[in-house]
């Protein structure tokens, strides 16, 4: 209990908890970002084809019978699907990450919005998560004939892929918004700390369906190159698409709640005179969402608690 | 009439009178996103006082009292039980407390006594065979201690649940609509039951009774929409008036 | 009428000796979990049986023994993890012992050892079942005593994270299927490296180093970061 209440008290000591939201300049350059991104990754693919040379392919430890083919060293254009397929998987990793973060940050501070965000992340990394299963798979298809095969990297996509899956289902099973922020936070973090254990272990452990597969001396400068450009051109396109994501998550939120002030007719209310008629559910929703504002009250007057009826009720609502 | 003779109170602390109120709610809001369940809610609650509180459904009386109970964390403001900030000193707090709620917190498949062993073990009770012993003769179970809870009818059950919340001699009792299932005969021995317990507790019961509710309080909350209508005493009530605010608030429904 | 005396919080250790008494006191009377997880693992046998009815002559069952083991754990472990916070939750018990002040990480370490004392009990009868009905007609080597270590080195770490995450189920819709979805995938790699080192120690023999010891190391590693992992994170979910 105490980790819990120490924070929740740091929180109300220190009311200027930054909250994230949409606007600002991440959204300003999420469209940048998105031609940056479709350009970028247009140049890679072309640069994967037209200037990358083609090099041995994945080239395996000894001879290994995969299906019916003998694997040792293939040289085929389907290497091609590898500047696309390390990329998405390292932005679809990135965003678990981010996602995991900002669900550490709810568990600390309770605040709703650090759970859009893990959400509006997570759903990135489930896109990236299925580009990486794709790409992978055709590329073991191809290169090996098989069309699933339990190679370290596959297994630990498709495991990640289903925790991913697994959350969203989670998600939709809870009714309540807080139990379910909590729940999603604790399975992003769970899910970034299993992920990693997941690839050492499938390649850990020798087994005869795991054929370790080895890139010799590492990349080549043009495939460096060609892998770099495509991963900042996936990377521009996820920042873009969490944004909008993100950003129209937001506004759904917003609109809830302008939807509750307005079903709470603050004009039939009993308790009140009714109220102004300048103040729209828009001015109360911001006034809500952005703290304190003295404009919507009437009377300076502090508010009585004890032994009387409220007069001022709506207006309260707006602290 | 099974509690009659036996006395479930113990004996008020010889420690002065504080003069610091029992139960002191201090701006406590619970916020998630925009919804608001509580709003800024702020009261005291006197030594010994039976506080009812009143509203329509989704107005959060269930939530104030989960977050009186420790069960919920206010997003900001203080609850403060006799001197102890609930949040600094959770569990100082939480030894203070006790809360019958409709569901009874007891294990079906253990015995009565067994569930009560099981509670005031946790509690670090002091002798608890003897507190357990005290208990059931006080809710007029001690015939049946060795028979397991779910054969029992949901009125002896709510008595276990009785003993389960006092077993620790809390000094508040938190009450959770707990006429709810009740058939009149479990409703009169719980009202007795109730009254016996009153040497210098402090009570509060979210009810969905006006009548009853009135007939057993010292002071009257009313909540809406999660924020605090009025808070009086009885003696300041006039019933009509009293009444027709019930009425409106309840009319406002859930939003 | 007796002088009543103030409580004494009861140390962590004394909470935790408290709740898994509560556990395995009711479970004796109620042999609720027991019954059903034996149950369950004695159909999973039988389904085995009718699976593998064509093909047990012609495929090497010892070498597939450590596989089909650990097909049994998992679904006669989900079984149980299910139940155990179900009947929490019924009576509102857990709101009960949530009242009473303590550290509620203790929670999960009572609840954790409870179901892992349940599992390792099923498995105690279900491993020798399976020997009878599949195994006693081929050689296996001599190190088969070895699986022990594998044996409870998963059910650790299953049973932790099968008790972090019924908790969060428990308040799901369809907890049941909730549980499996989550289980499954995030013991992957706990069970991967179980299966290698039951299976290593069944056939015997081959790298050993490789198949056996590297395999119960990374089991190891995996159950001690995902309990403290687990057993940091239970707060919020209980509490929430």
């Amino acid at each position: 209990m105490s980790r819990t209440g120490g924070s929740a008290m740091a929180r109300s000591k220190d009311k200027s908890v930054k909250l994230p939201d949409a606007g600002g300049w991440q959204d300003a350059i999420a469209v940048p970002a998105a031609i940056a991104g479709a350009i970028l990754t247009t140049a890679g693919f072309l640069m994967a084809f037209l200037w990358a040379a083609p090099v041995n392919g994945a080239a395996v430890n000894g001879f290994e019978m995969i299906g019916d083919t003998v694997v040792t060293h293939q040289q085929l254009i389907s290497q091609k699907i590898f500047y696309f397929h390390m990329p998405a998987a390292i932005v679809s990793f990135f965003s678990l990450a981010m996602a995991a973060f900002y669900g550490i940050r709810f568990l600390m501070t309770h605040e709703q919005r650090f759970d859009t965000c893990s959400r509006a992340l997570m759903e990135i990394a489930l896109l990236f998560v299925i580009m990486t299963m794709i790409t992978g798979d055709l590329w073991t298809r191809f290169e090996w004939g098989v069309w699933w095969t339990w190679e370290p990297r596959l297994t630990t996509y498709l495991i990640l892929m289903l925790i991913v899956i697994a959350y969203f289902v989670l998600r939709n099973a809870v009714d309540e918004p807080e139990k379910r922020a909590t729940f999603a936070s604790v399975v992003s973090i769970i899910a970034l700390v299993d992920v990693p254990i997941c690839f050492m272990v499938t390649r850990m452990i020798p087994s005869s369906v795991h054929p370790v597969v080895l890139r010799e001396g590492g990349m080549s400068f043009d495939m460096g190159v060609t892998v770099l450009v495509v991963l900042i051109g996936m990377l521009c396109l996820g920042h873009a698409l969490y944004r909008l994501r993100f950003r129209s998550l937001r506004l759904r939120e917003r609109l809830e709640a302008l939807k509750e002030i307005l079903d709470e007719r603050p004009m039939d209310n009993p308790f009140s005179g009714g109220l102004p008629a300048a103040v729209s559910p828009v001015a109360v929703h911001e006034a809500r969402e952005t703290g304190p504002k003295t404009v919507l009250r009437p009377n300076g007057e502090p508010r009585p608690n004890k032994g009387k009826i409220r007069s001022e009720y709506p207006t309260c609502l707006l602290r | 009439m099974t509690a009659g003779h036996a006395r479930i109170a113990a004996p008020p602390p010889s420690t002065p009178p504080v003069p610091s109120p029992a139960i002191s709610v201090r701006g406590v809001s619970k916020v998630f996103g925009t919804r608001r369940a509580l709003d800024d809610i702020s009261f005291d609650v006197p030594e010994g006082a039976f506080v009812s509180i009143f509203g329509p459904n989704g107005a959060g009386k269930t939530t104030l009292l989960r977050v009186l109970a420790t069960l919920a964390r206010p997003t900001s403001g203080q609850v403060v039980l006799q001197g102890v900030d609930t949040k600094e000193e959770p569990d100082q707090a939480r030894s203070l407390l006790g809360l019958i709620s409709h569901a009874p917190m007891v294990y079906p498949d253990l015995t009565a006594e067994e569930n009560l062993l099981f509670y005031a073990e946790m509690y670090g009770v002091q002798d608890p065979k003897a507190r357990v012993d005290e208990l059931l003769d006080a809710v007029g179970l001690a015939h049946r201690r060795h028979d397991a809870v779910r054969t029992f009818s949901r009125g002896m059950t709510q008595r276990v649940a009785i003993a389960r919340a006092l077993i620790h001699d809390p000094r508040i009792v938190l009450l959770d609509e707990p006429y709810s299932g009740l058939d009149p005969y479990a409703v009169d021995v719980f009202d007795s039951l109730l009254s016996d317990l009153q040497g210098g507790r402090t009570f509060v019961m979210v009810s969905h009774d006006l009548k009853k509710g009135l007939a057993m309080c010292s002071h009257a909350l009313v909540m809406a929409q999660g924020q605090l209508v009025s808070f009086q005493a009885k003696d300041e009530i006039d019933a009509v008036a009293f009444e027709r605010l019930y009425r409106q608030v309840v009319g406002m429904g859930v939003a | 009428m007796m002088q009543y005396a103030r409580p004494k919080k009861p140390s962590t250790w004394q909470h935790f000796c408290i709740l898994l008494r509560k556990d395995l006191r009711r479970e004796f009377r109620t042999r609720e979990m027991l019954t059903s997880m034996g149950l369950y693992a004695l159909l999973v046998i039988i389904v085995f049986g009718a699976a593998l009815a064509l093909t047990a002559r012609d495929i090497d069952i010892v070498s597939m023994g450590g596989g089909l083991i650990w097909v049994l754990i998992v679904f006669t472990s989900l079984l149980g993890l299910g139940r155990s916070f179900s009947y929490e939750k019924d009576q509102g018990c857990i709101e009960g012992v949530l009242l009473v002040p303590m550290d509620r990480s203790v929670i999960f370490l009572a609840k954790a050892v409870a179901n892992m004392l349940f599992m390792l009990v099923v498995e105690v009868i279900a491993v020798p079942l399976f020997y009878f009905f599949f195994m006693t007609g081929s050689e296996t080597s001599s190190t088969f005593l070895w699986i022990i270590a594998p044996l409870v080195l998963g059910t650790i770490g299953m049973a932790g994270i099968g008790t972090m995450l019924s908790t969060i189920t428990m308040h799901t819709r369809a907890a049941d299927v909730m549980l499996a979805v989550l289980f499954v995938p995030i013991i992957f790699p706990l069970l991967y490296a179980c299966t290698t080192a039951t299976t290593a120690s069944i056939l015997g023999s081959v790298a050993w180093m490789d198949y056996y010891v590297i395999p119960l190391v990374i089991a190891a590693g995996f159950d001690i970061i995902m309990l403290l992992v687990c057993w940091v994170l239970y707060d919020f979910v209980i509490s929430s």
